[in-house]
């Protein structure tokens, strides 16, 4: 069926109003005002100057990285070990396990924010890298478990079996024939995660003490010091995003071709 | 029976499920789920001892009422712009060619993994007084003075949708995409209208999934915070702004608990219609 | 991953926390922990007094921003002793006080430069004066009084007014003809009803002093009310001493912390009353310091500017503190109430 006019147009404004936001940032980050005014009266690159040569962002930069570096790798680890159970075990209480698993996702972020907050204050734990990871982890699981559930329900178990009748240890199992073959979704498992670890602004707000991390620096300068900085790290965040985006599915590709 | 002996074999020999789960089952029940319990605790306590006295005050307090009402508001304003513009937009790239497909879903994708702050920041840009919106209608006269779009409830809608949309295209193209073209071919033959095959044949079976994308834009849109925080000016405040007044400056954790337990309890509550739908549509394909 | 080794790294992480925090309590301090407001206020401070302070005592001052009064409440709550230093304004500092969230300082170890005693509460050192003014974009029509800020209709345009009771409520008994010596004590129920009437006027309440000079920039609004600091001297802003509130900063210092860091922080407060280092502060954000000798190293042009000179000092109010201590819970809440209605 061909969609009338009405229908493509309506598609078309709402997938402009969509993506919008994303063509907006990108050259007012090349602006030579230092007001927030579009279109840009002239071009230059100070507000990327600007970024690099601050060390509030560059720290706040470093501090995103190696958090969202250790959480991923983390949780990557944590969430296909428990996905591959969950998968592959009989266990007792597994919907209510699972869905404990979930939880983080489904709740509004608010929430988590306030509990850990008031929890972390209890325990010592408030403004700590302990406490920062622990909580981005729990928050990027669920997405590392979205991706390996599918993964390890598509992938066959006879496989396994074989390679176990064979003689073959769990270990030499694992790393010969498991793991190569899920390769490209534990890598994109681990990027969707490292992306959502180094977006995450709310948790972060409530409970990162001193460490300054690139979105909270982002959301209190929104709302403590407008500069046309935050364009150029918006930019720099969308091209980081889409690099690595890109990355994941061109990887993904190659091994599906090459498997 | 070989099989089964094998994977008993297989399972007895191997580590167990515990070692599996019980890593993450640790972390999720110190660093989650006894906060969780926490914020119960302190949602029923009051000075002297336990008590229902925080949602007693919460129940009585118009202002919550009111708050409570506006969180509605936004969201049911939300949810109705998405769920009409999300359906034709993910019904129109169902349409296209696959090249054009394929970029219309890139498009669609893109924005959905940028940060929330930076697209929500750039309204500012776009909807202000001397953005892009109100100079360019000024300009085309069809305004004199300028339109207020932020620090509202329209600029809190706007801004809420744009982040919203992806969540509700791509479940829903998913879906789209999955219907037999034979069904509409027969009914085509059988000498029925384009209407007739769209609303009789075509949107019934895709109508489930689209309600799971709806129940799933609305349990996300009823608990947004960043949004409302930077496009409200402090006059549109939801229930998760209210929770973090009542964590940040006012001081009483206490009531500050008892919302975010009402918030979670709705939240969970449309989850599970969520899933009963999201189920039913996998039952069907 | 086997378990023993994620049981190894549980305890790794236990073993380093607790160390952290037995490091922390026991040995000689080489960090002071301070919460402030964040901003510009917060490269005030580095420059002109964390400078000073680590030059003579080799302590390092971390600074933390924002300081909403909860924070306070948590670390005190918590038995967190690792933040020392808290800034708070007027109100916050009597609601700590009354739920006592704060040492009381020793006035003795602190020794002072001269400085003004309104600036010295038994908890907290005033270490700064700012207003809270009237401003308007170049070429809307001036203001005068509190009264032209609430007729919209005489002075059409969208207002922005601090989220904030302090100033808030004085600002509306003004408007409401309330002459400016007897403000105080505040006829709450006449100032709510005044705000009442100018609600639907106000299209931003701002959280953060830079909120007001960029939504007048970006014509957002055409009059606002805004901290002195962040107008006085800007381009396309306008703006107006009369009936302003002069206000005071406070550093306070949090309650259970260990010697060791309270010794630390009262050096730290010292240097505060060093006018060298206000000088120093005020080119970062231009507010007046607590020493009677600070106006004295201001220039005759840069005089008019600042919130204490004399002449802008007379047709301005104070907030009365024994007021607020009495009655800074209940109008809190009440504030809240309202914030959440209009």
């Amino acid at each position: 069926m061909t969609p009338n006019y009405a229908v493509r147009t309506v598609a078309i404004v709402t997938l402009g109003f969509l993506i919008l936001p994303v063509i907006i940032v990108i050259p007012m980050s090349f602006s030579s005002a230092s007001s927030m005014s579009f279109p840009p009266p002239g071009l230059s690159l100070r507000w990327y100057s600007s970024f690099f040569g601050s060390s509030v962002w560059v720290s706040a930069t470093i501090t995103s990285a190696v958090l969202a570096l250790i959480s991923s790798t983390l949780g990557l680890l944590l969430g296909s070990m428990a996905s591959y159970g969950l998968c592959r075990r009989r266990i007792m209480q597994r919907g209510i396990i699972e869905s404990n698993f979930m939880a983080p996702m489904i709740l509004p972020t608010i929430i988590t924010a306030v509990a850990l907050y008031i929890a972390f204050a209890k325990i010592g734990l408030l403004g700590t890298l302990i406490g920062l990871v622990m909580a981005h982890t729990i928050l990027l699981v669920p997405y590392v478990m979205v991706v390996m559930n599918v993964a390890f329900r598509s992938f066959d178990l006879r496989q396994e079996q074989v390679s176990w009748t064979m003689g073959a240890s769990w270990y030499t199992t694992m790393r010969r024939v498991v793991l190569p073959q899920l390769g490209p979704n534990l890598f994109a498992a681990w990027v969707f995660a490292f992306v959502h670890s180094f977006d995450e602004v709310v948790v972060t707000s409530f409970i990162a003490g001193t460490y300054n991390t690139v979105p909270k620096q982002m959301f209190s300068e929104l709302i403590l010091e407008i500069s046309p900085t935050i364009t150029a790290v918006a930019t720099l965040l969308i091209a980081f995003t889409v690099a690595s985006l890109a990355g994941a599915t061109l990887i993904m590709k190659r091994s599906v071709q090459t498997v | 029976m070989a099989t089964v002996s094998h994977t008993q074999t297989y399972r007895r020999k191997s580590w167990g499920a515990v070692f599996f789960i019980l890593p993450l089952l640790i972390l999720v029940v110190i660093g989650f789920d006894i906060p969780i319990v926490t914020i119960f605790n302190y949602s029923i306590s009051s000075a002297d001892g336990y008590s229902l006295d925080n949602f007693y005050e919460l129940v009585t307090t118009p202002v919550f009422a009111k708050v409570a009402l506006n969180t509605l508001r936004i969201t049911v304003m939300t949810t109705v712009i998405v769920a009409i513009a999300g359906y034709i937009l993910a019904y129109w790239i169902s349409t296209l060619p696959k090249t054009g497909r394929m970029i219309a879903l890139a498009l669609v994708v893109l924005p959905f993994w940028i940060s929330v702050l930076v697209r929500t920041y750039a309204w500012i840009v776009v909807l202000g007084n001397a953005g892009i919106v109100n100079k360019t209608l000024q300009s085309l006269g069809l305004t004199a003075a300028p339109i207020s779009f932020l620090y509202n409830d329209l600029g809190v809608t706007i801004g809420m949708a744009n982040i919203q949309l992806p969540l509700l295209v791509l479940p829903l193209y998913a879906a789209l995409i999955r219907v037999d073209q034979r069904h509409m071919q027969a009914a085509a033959s059988l000498g029925a209208s384009k209407r007739v095959i769209f609303w009789r044949v075509f949107f019934p079976q895709t109508l489930k999934a689209y309600l799971a994308g709806i129940m799933l834009v609305t349990i996300v849109s009823i608990g947004f915070y960043i949004t409302p925080a930077i496009l409200g000016g402090g006059r549109v405040p939801m229930m998760s702004n209210v929770i973090e007044t009542y964590i940040n400056t006012v001081p009483r954790w206490e009531l500050a608990s008892a919302i975010a337990v009402i918030l979670l309890f709705v939240t969970l509550g449309l989850f599970a219609i969520y899933r009963r739908l999201e189920n039913r549509t996998g039952d069907e394909l | 991953m086997h378990r023993r080794s994620f049981n190894k790294m549980v305890v790794a992480a236990a073993v380093a926390t607790l160390a952290h925090k037995v490091t922390g309590a026991n040995a000689a301090v080489d960090e002071l922990r301070l919460i402030e407001g964040g901003g510009l206020n917060g490269d005030a401070i580095d420059a002109a007094y964390s400078k000073a302070f680590t030059a003579k005592t080799g302590i390092n001052v971390v600074r933390e921003s924002p300081n909403p009064f909860g924070k306070l409440r948590a670390l005190v709550e918590s038995k967190d002793s690792s933040v020392t230093l808290y800034e708070l304004g007027t109100a916050s500092l009597q609601q700590a006080k009354a739920l006592g969230l704060l040492e009381k300082l020793d006035w003795e170890k602190i020794a002072p430069l001269p400085m003004f005693p309104e600036a010295r509460d038994d908890y907290g050192m005033g270490y700064q004066y700012y207003s809270t003014l009237m401003c308007w974009r170049k070429g809307e029509k001036p203001l005068k009084t509190w009264a032209d800020f609430f007729n919209p209709k005489d002075y059409p345009g969208k207002r922005a007014l601090a989220d904030d009771p302090v100033y808030a409520l004085p600002a509306a008994l003004l408007a409401a003809g309330v002459p400016i010596g007897k403000l105080f004590p505040l006829d709450v129920d006449l100032a709510f009803q005044k705000l009442e009437e100018i609600k639907s006027s106000v299209s931003v309440w701002w959280k953060a002093g830079a909120q007001p000079p960029q939504l007048l920039r970006d014509n957002e609004v055409q009059y606002a009310n805004a901290y002195s600091g962040r107008v006085v001297g800007q381009e396309g802003i306008d703006f107006t001493y009369n009936q302003a509130n002069l206000s005071i900063g406070y550093l306070t210092v949090v309650k259970g912390s260990p010697p060791e860091s309270v010794e630390a922080a009262y050096k730290f407060l010292h240097e505060t009353t060093d006018p060298a280092n206000q000088l120093i502060a005020a080119k970062v954000l231009p507010y007046s310091g607590n020493s009677p000798d600070f106006e004295k190293l201001l220039t005759a042009e840069q005089l008019p500017s600042f919130p204490t000179t004399a002449s802008n000092k007379q047709v301005q109010h104070f907030s009365d503190q024994a007021w607020w201590l009495d009655n800074a819970a209940t109008v809190q809440t009440r504030w809240q109430e309202f914030a959440l209605n209009r």
